[in-house]
């Protein structure tokens, strides 16, 4: 007979039943328009609305510049949308806040602190006592597989583990939303993998609400709980499509499962059909 | 163990001395001139100079000088540029202010400088602090605009205010763009100290030279080059291993050393 659950045990053997879906983002008739370089205003955006409940993975496909990063950006509160507007949990976004933490592709990372300096950083700046803040960014140093390079600099890592600090750095402040901008799209195809199956290992403990900008088929069936497919010029969500596999998965079973194959080129003859062909397969 | 190549490597500069040096020493035997003592006279009149009490004070009192201006000077220039950097409304309200003045050699601002504060101390450190300040706000404003904006943005959604990531991020993200800007502007330093010295004579190290080529001591002309000289190296080379040590974390794994460090 085991001892009484803890909170974070409970979680995990209610996870597989269908949680009360409440709002998280509330994406509302946001359009973007940016000047190009020549004057002329380009649509990046054009009338998007998308909600993405607590705890849901989900994805925003799209060919480059369909404008997928800019709806992660508004979210963000990095960019203010030109119209409509941005909601978490009913409160209107003004701006970056450490309940939104971004990853980006270009891991963004403080050269000149080491990796435990860039994982100290946000829990710092939160006010968290330094012995504190050390043990939580150890701790998550750990689980992200780079146990023994915390006093390296960003300079004497690999892309691939560069992304694993930007992840940690960011989880130690304890977002309630990850916003993730092609993440994994600057590594070799070996790394990317690996980082998605330590990705999903590391979000299925605690199911934090992820926002996650892909151009690969593949990635986005393989994490998410919603796939929302997006066209070009201008920006719009064509279809939002749910992802019904079971959790938790595990690449090797997925790559052979009817269901995830039948995702994947479901959404690649939808690209096709629209002509946007620049979707990796 | 020092292996061959490394010792050759570490005894180059040496070499390099002592063979400007042996030229020297050679041109001017075979010249023959009054004007043009040989090395050996010039280094032989280097312990007359620091022997001397007077002279010394004049040199340190230039060092002084110099240290102040450049101090002062990289204390406004750098949140200076690095505002530039980050600001468009700040940039272009200075921008065309520094413009006029960067081509001004600022030396020949002395004599204006002079009529306004006069010969002494306050003058020199002036003309010194405008040498310093351009390249040094330079080199901030350029680093400044090329921190990545995801950088900035990470910080932001980790509650830093704008303030604060000027100072916490721009700032460190800067800083080896910011301290190229300071190597130029020390020499810069060096140089204008001199020539504040040369037209508004009155003291220093500048003084010394100009008072022995009146004189036509050249042998004391040659051996203040020579200290001036060093004086420049060795502050070079005594920057250097301060900016090696606080920019550690972006130089390449191999550097070529620029200095005597």
């Amino acid at each position: 007979m085991k001892a009484a659950p803890s909170r974070s045990d409970v979680k995990v053997d209610l996870a597989p039943a269908p949680k009360p879906a409440t709002a998280m983002i509330e994406v509302d008739h946001v359009s973007q328009v940016f000047q190009t370089s020549t004057r002329k205003d380009h649509l990046a955006l054009s009338d998007v609305s998308l909600t993405i409940d607590d705890g849901a993975f989900v994805s925003i496909l799209g060919p480059s510049g369909c404008g997928k990063s800019t709806l992660l950006y508004i979210v963000g509160g990095f960019v203010r949308p030109s119209q409509g507007s941005a909601r978490m949990k009913g409160r209107a976004i003004t701006g970056p806040g450490p309940d939104r933490g971004p990853v980006f592709q270009e891991f963004a990372l403080f050269p000149w602190k080491s990796v435990l300096g860039n994982v100290m950083y946000g829990p710092r700046q939160q006010g968290v006592k330094y012995a504190e803040a050390e043990a939580q960014s150890r701790a998550l140093i750990e689980m992200v597989g780079l146990k023994g390079f915390e006093n390296f600099y960003p300079k004497e890592l690999s892309g691939g583990m560069k992304q694993r600090v930007a992840l940690a750095r960011t989880l130690a402040y304890h977002p309630e939303v990850l916003l993730m901008d092609e993440p994994f799209g600057a590594l070799d195809a070996h790394t990317r993998t690996r980082l998605q199956n330590d990705l999903l290992n590391i979000w299925e403990r605690d199911r934090k609400t992820v926002l996650f900008v892909t151009h690969s088929v593949e990635e986005a069936v393989f994490l998410s709980d919603k796939v929302a497919m997006m066209t070009r010029s201008p920006g719009r969500i064509r279809q939002v499509v749910d992802i019904d596999l079971p959790r938790p998965r595990r690449r090797t079973e997925l790559l052979l499962d009817p269901r995830y194959q039948k995702y994947v080129v479901d959404i690649e003859r939808m690209f096709d059909d629209s002509g946007e062909n620049e979707i990796e397969p | 163990m020092i292996s061959g190549h490394a010792f050759l490597a570490r005894l180059a500069p040496v070499l390099a001395c002592l063979g400007l040096l042996a030229v020297w020493q050679a041109a001017a035997l075979a010249l023959n001139n009054d004007s043009f003592p040989t090395a050996l006279e010039a280094i032989r009149a280097i312990p007359s100079i620091l022997g001397d009490k007077d002279a010394l004070i004049n040199i340190l009192a230039s060092l002084r000088r110099m240290v102040v201006g450049f101090g002062i000077a990289v204390t406004v220039s750098i949140p200076l540029g690095l505002s530039m950097g980050r600001s468009r409304a700040v940039a272009s309200f200075f921008n065309p202010l520094l413009m006029v003045i960067y081509p001004v050699p600022k030396a020949a601002l002395m004599p204006i400088i002079m009529l306004w504060l006069g010969v002494g101390d306050l003058s020199k450190t002036l003309v010194i602090f405008l040498g310093v300040s351009l390249p040094v706000i330079y080199h901030s404003f350029e680093g400044a605009k090329a921190v990545e904006e995801k950088m900035l943005w990470s910080s932001a959604a980790m509650g830093l205010s704008a303030a604060q990531r000027l100072v916490r991020i721009v700032l460190p993200a800067a800083l080896p763009e910011i301290l190229t800007g300071c190597r130029t502007g020390l020499v810069l330093a060096l140089i204008t100290m001199i020539t504040s010295e040369m037209i508004a004579r009155q003291s220093g190290a500048g003084n010394i030279l100009f008072n022995a080529l009146d004189m036509g001591e050249y042998d004391i002309v040659y051996a203040m080059v020579i200290i001036v000289g060093a004086m420049g190296i060795g502050l070079d080379a005594l920057f250097e291993s301060v900016r090696a040590r606080l920019v550690r974390w972006s130089e390449p794994q191999f550097d070529i050393p620029l200095s005597f460090s």
